[in-house]
């Protein structure tokens, strides 16, 4: 099965940075969570705070920020003059 | 601990007859012409915006896990508890890149559970059994998990704990199972949607006054994770080693950031694979409401990470700690002996019925969804192909009762200790979907009996290594970690990872020996589709669900 990405007037292919921005983002978000040797520590402190406890807590704003910040993106990819034209009840364009 | 203090009671009581009310009157709500329709019973009539898919994700999200199990997790062993805060960070990033697919090919087909997909998806019969029976079997554990929440807090108000009779003991755990049952049964999916509303106000409510107010009581956050910290470093004469870690550790042994990590990164794939979290997504009216919720989310995580640390607060009051450790250092007590301790009955009843309906709403969106999948794709698939949507209706209500019996049998066989393993055992098998879900929502690369073949493994390797951890206190299931190549990784991680390379081998011989991969009815431009991109408002009320049947 080939997918959108491969179709000839592909999102992805007609806004390469975007598309490239996109995926930063989406892995930064993950990478800077999963990978536990940055945060693992107790310095600097925020307050009576160990730093492990105060970078989770101030993550999750910064999760929403970066997400909001991908479906902004996201929005770009579509080609805004053809949108309306080719929405259909069976199938839109990539949003 | 037997003493009932009348305050408390009358008010937890008052909150459960309301949300009880409203959960039989959420039949009614924004209702359509036919109610014994799935689309209607197990879906709300896929007409839900994005704030009550905020609250319905939510309520999946919030559950006794949270209230009870993680703040367990952190009173016993530290830091590795705090897993479940980066877990709920790094769901929605991972969320993001296929939940939009899924539900876009669910509209344009009509699945109502994930098993409808991979049947559409693959061709396969025997693949969706698969799915359907994973699902099931998943939700179990994590519905007991729910009901063991709720018998913690039972058990601090001192309700129910004087009997030695089992059935008396348990009895307001019953009754608050069988009005659940009910709603359940009668509201569908509705029910727990509106009740979402309430549960959420009260659980707001109570974990910022809590946060803000027992810091002061208790000395300050100084207190508080220094009393953790000298706790955490501190030997456990019983092990000889410390009682836990305050900050993930990475020795060479002992080493918990890998855990930590694997934990993390486990259940942020597994939780959009349960099939309750998959109904509440397809519960959305449109494709941007699930998108938007992805970036709303995590304002819940933050309360999530708050309440982590009644943990480390449980630790630093005394009080608290002696209760804990008179009631058989049963770490589950350690949220409700908090509150007990720290604030006056009126509130106490406020945050008790907070987390008792937390847990109540979950339960029925899983038993709804498990019921889903029972109906669809193991009924109407092999005994009844030409069930009516009234015949599959009645089938999924009373197949959701069956589902909460069993999930009582689990709550009640296995060990206690830490609940949060309840939850984490479901994660094992439900991350064997994986590579047949989000692998076939981005290709059809794989070949169905490879997908199979990989499942059996990945379920084979992760229930017997499950099975085999045990601790001081169980033989058996006592974990969800095990050692791999020197470190401790979640065994739903590396179950999967098994998964998928039989799954990539397989498809490899499969493909070469040309095998029949089965019909795929679904087209590329479907996984981005939105029917409604061009909006023609509906009035509410009207069934939206009927684009693709």
């Amino acid at each position: 099965m080939t997918q959108a990405n491969n179709k000839p007037r592909s999102p992805i292919a007609a806004h390469p940075i975007t598309s490239a921005a996109i995926a930063i983002l989406i892995a930064a978000d993950i990478f800077f969570v999963l990978f536990t040797p940055i945060y693992a520590r107790i310095t600097p402190k925020l307050g009576n705070w160990p730093f492990f406890y105060w970078y989770l807590l101030v993550y999750m704003p910064v999760t929403s920020l970066a997400l909001w910040l991908t479906l902004r993106l996201q929005n770009r990819l579509k080609q805004p003059p053809q949108d309306p034209a080719t929405a259909t009840q069976e199938g839109g364009v990539r949003s | 601990m037997s003493h009932v203090n009348t305050t408390v009671f009358t008010i937890v009581v008052a909150l459960f007859v309301l949300v009880t009310g409203v959960g039989f009157a959420a039949g009614h709500w924004r209702r359509a012409s036919d109610m014994m329709h799935l689309d209607e019973w197990g879906l709300g009539g896929r007409g839900f915006g994005t704030l009550i898919t905020w609250f319905l994700l939510g309520g999946d999200l919030y559950t006794a896990y949270t209230f009870i199990a993680v703040p367990a997790l952190v009173f016993g062993s530290g830091s590795i508890g705090f897993f479940a805060v980066a877990y709920t960070i790094m769901v929605f990033p991972i969320a993001l890149i296929f939940l939009p697919r899924l539900w876009s090919v669910s509209r344009v087909h009509g699945y109502v559970t994930p098993a409808d997909f991979i049947r559409g998806r693959y061709g396969s019969r025997g693949l969706a059994l698969a799915a359907a029976f994973t699902g099931i079997l998943a939700l179990m554990p994590y519905i007991a998990l729910q009901l063991v929440g709720i018998d913690a807090v039972l058990q601090v108000m001192g309700v129910g704990t004087t009997s030695t009779n089992t059935f008396v003991k348990d009895l307001p755990l019953i009754i608050a199972f069988l009005v659940l049952a009910a709603f359940t049964y009668f509201s569908g999916l509705r029910a727990p949607a509106m009740i979402a509303f309430i549960k959420d106000t009260l659980i707001y409510v109570f974990v910022l006054v809590a946060i803000f107010y027992i810091p002061t009581r208790i000395g300050g956050w100084g207190h508080i994770f220094g009393a953790a910290q000298t706790h955490f470093e501190s030997i456990n004469p019983k092990t000889g080693k410390p009682y836990g870690t305050f900050i993930p550790t990475s020795k060479a042994i002992g080493s918990t950031q890998f855990d930590f990590a694997s934990l993390a990164l486990g259940s942020a794939i597994a939780l959009f694979l349960y099939p309750h979290t998959i109904t509440g997504t397809l519960a959305a009216k449109r494709r941007t409401v699930v998108k938007r919720n992805m970036v709303y989310l995590p304002t819940y995580s933050v309360l999530l990470a708050l309440i982590a640390l009644f943990g480390y607060m449980a630790i630093a009051d005394p009080a608290t700690s002696a209760s804990i450790k008179k009631a058989g250092g049963n770490a589950q007590l350690a949220v409700p002996y908090l509150f007990q301790h720290m604030f006056p009955p009126w509130f106490q009843g406020i945050a008790f019925a907070g987390i008792i309906i937390g847990a109540l709403v979950p339960a029925a969106i899983m038993a709804i969804a498990a019921a889903n999948l029972f109906t669809r794709n193991i009924f109407k698939e092999f005994f009844k192909p030409d069930a009516s949507p009234r015949l599959q209706t009645q089938m999924s209500q009373w197949a959701s009762l069956v589902v909460k019996i069993g999930a009582l049998l689990f709550a009640i066989e296995l060990p206690k200790t830490f609940s949060i393993n309840l939850q984490l055992l479901g994660g094992i098998w439900i991350l064997q979907l994986a590579p047949m879900m989000i692998g076939g929502l981005f290709t059809r690369w794989f070949h169905r009996w490879a997908l199979l073949t990989g499942w059996l493994a990945g379920m084979a390797y992760g229930t017997i290594a499950a099975y085999n951890v045990s601790s001081p206190t169980a033989s058996h299931w006592a974990g969800s970690s095990d050692i791999v190549f020197g470190h401790s990784v979640y065994i739903g991680l590396t179950a999967v990872i098994i998964n998928l390379v039989v799954a990539v081998v397989l498809t490899l011989v499969l493909k070469a020996t040309k095998v029949p991969e089965g019909i795929d009815e679904t087209l590329p431009h479907q996984y981005t589709a939105d029917p409604e991109d061009t909006p023609a408002p509906a009035p509410a009320g009207v069934g939206l669900g009927t684009a693709a049947d």
